[in-house]
C-alpha cells in the first residue's frame, strides 16, 4: 500500500446553495427507507406543532460531507465529520453550505463548515448547522482486497 | 414529562444489534448520492474508484449510518422503520441535536453491514425557553460481515416538550 501524493487543494472549498423541495425528501426518504411521518405528513406535523415538513436532519451530513469531498477529490477520504444542529429546516427553503480550511498537516486537512438557511436574495435568515467540521486523510493508492 | 430523570437513568446502557440480510449492493450508493445530488464518481464507476485505489466502488460516507435499508424493521406508528430506541414520552417530539461520525474504512457493494447501538448518556435539561428536555447520547459502531470496523456514528436525540415552558 503506498500513499498517495495528492496536494491540498487551492482556494476554500466552494459554496453550495440548493433548495429542498419535498421532491427531494422524497428521493432522500426513497433511498434511505426513512418513511417518518415527520418528512410528509400534516395531520402528524400539525399533532406536533409543525408548519411544514421537515428535512431529515442527516441531510445536511450527506451535504457536508460532498462538499469536503468535493473540495478535497479523489486523492483524499473522509476520515471524520462531525456537526450540530441548531434550527429545523422545513420543505421548500432554500440553504446555502459554507466552509473554510482551518489546519492542514500531516494527518490531514481540516475543515469547518456551517449550513444555513437564506431567503431569496441570499441573506442569511437562521442557523441551520453549527458548528461542524470534517477531516480528510489521504487515500492510499492501493487498498486491501 | 414528569419522572424523566429517573427514566433517563434506566436508559444508559441499553444495547441492540442489527445484521443486514444481505450484502449492501452498489446501487444503494447510486441511489442515495443521486438523492442528495451527489455526482462524485467514487460512489458509482468501478473503475474509476479502482484508480484512486479502491478495489470497488465506495459508499456516499453516511449513508451506512441510515440502518433503516438494512435494519429490516417493521415501520412503528410514526412511519419510521429504522433503529430507536422506542422512547415514549407524551407530550413531546423528537429532533437531532448532532452527529459525529468516525470512519475507519471505505463500505463496499459487498459488505454486509452489522450496526451495534448503545446509549453511552441520558439526561434531562432545560431548553432555552424553558422546556424540560431529554437528551440521549447514543454510539452506534457499524462492522461487516469480517468484523471490520467501518464508522462509528455518535448521535444525540432530544425529546423536546410540546408544553409550554414555565
Amino acid at each position: 500500500m503506498s500513499p498517495a501524493t495528492s496536494t491540498v487543494p487551492s482556494g476554500p472549498p466552494a459554496v453550495r446553495e440548493l433548495t429542498i423541495g419535498i421532491a427531494d425528501m422524497i428521493a432522500y426518504a426513497g433511498a434511505t427507507w426513512d418513511w417518518h411521518r415527520l418528512h410528509y405528513d400534516p395531520a402528524y406535523l400539525s399533532e406536533k406543532r409543525l408548519a411544514a415538513p421537515v428535512v431529515d436532519g442527516q441531510v445536511f451530513g450527506a451535504l457536508v460531507a460532498a462538499q469536503a469531498q468535493d473540495w478535497a477529490g479523489p486523492g483524499w477520504r473522509l476520515a471524520e465529520l462531525e456537526f450540530t444542529f441548531r434550527n429545523l429546516v422545513f420543505a421548500g427553503e432554500r440553504v446555502r453550505c459554507e466552509a473554510e480550511v482551518v489546519r492542514s498537516g500531516d494527518d490531514g486537512v481540516e475543515l469547518r463548515h456551517r449550513v444555513v438557511v437564506i431567503d431569496a436574495d441570499g441573506v442569511e435568515e437562521r442557523v441551520a448547522v453549527e458548528p461542524a467540521r470534517s477531516l480528510l486523510v489521504l487515500q492510499p493508492r492501493r487498498c486491501a482486497p | 414529562m414528569s419522572g424523566l430523570a429517573e427514566h433517563a437513568a434506566a436508559l444508559v446502557g441499553r444495547r441492540t444489534v442489527y445484521t443486514a440480510p444481505e450484502e449492501f449492493g452498489a446501487a444503494a450508493f447510486r441511489y442515495y448520492a443521486r438523492a442528495v445530488g451527489d455526482h462524485n464518481r467514487l460512489y458509482t464507476d468501478a473503475g474509476y474508484a479502482r484508480t484512486h485505489g479502491y478495489r470497488d466502488v465506495v459508499a456516499p460516507p453516511t449513508l451506512v449510518c441510515e440502518t433503516n435499508q438494512y435494519a429490516d424493521l417493521p415501520m412503528d406508528a410514526e412511519g419510521y422503520a429504522g433503529h430507536t430506541w422506542r422512547i415514549e414520552i407524551p407530550d413531546t417530539r423528537t429532533v437531532r441535536g448532532g452527529n459525529s461520525y468516525v470512519f475507519h474504512r471505505p463500505v463496499h457493494p459487498d459488505d454486509r453491514i452489522t450496526a451495534t447501538w448503545e446509549i453511552l448518556d441520558a439526561r434531562v435539561k432545560t431548553g432555552r425557553q424553558g422546556g424540560e428536555m431529554l437528551v440521549v447520547t447514543s454510539r452506534a459502531t457499524y462492522t461487516n460481515q469480517a468484523g471490520e470496523r467501518l464508522v462509528e456514528n455518535t448521535e444525540t436525540i432530544i425529546f423536546v416538550s410540546l408544553e409550554a415552558p414555565r
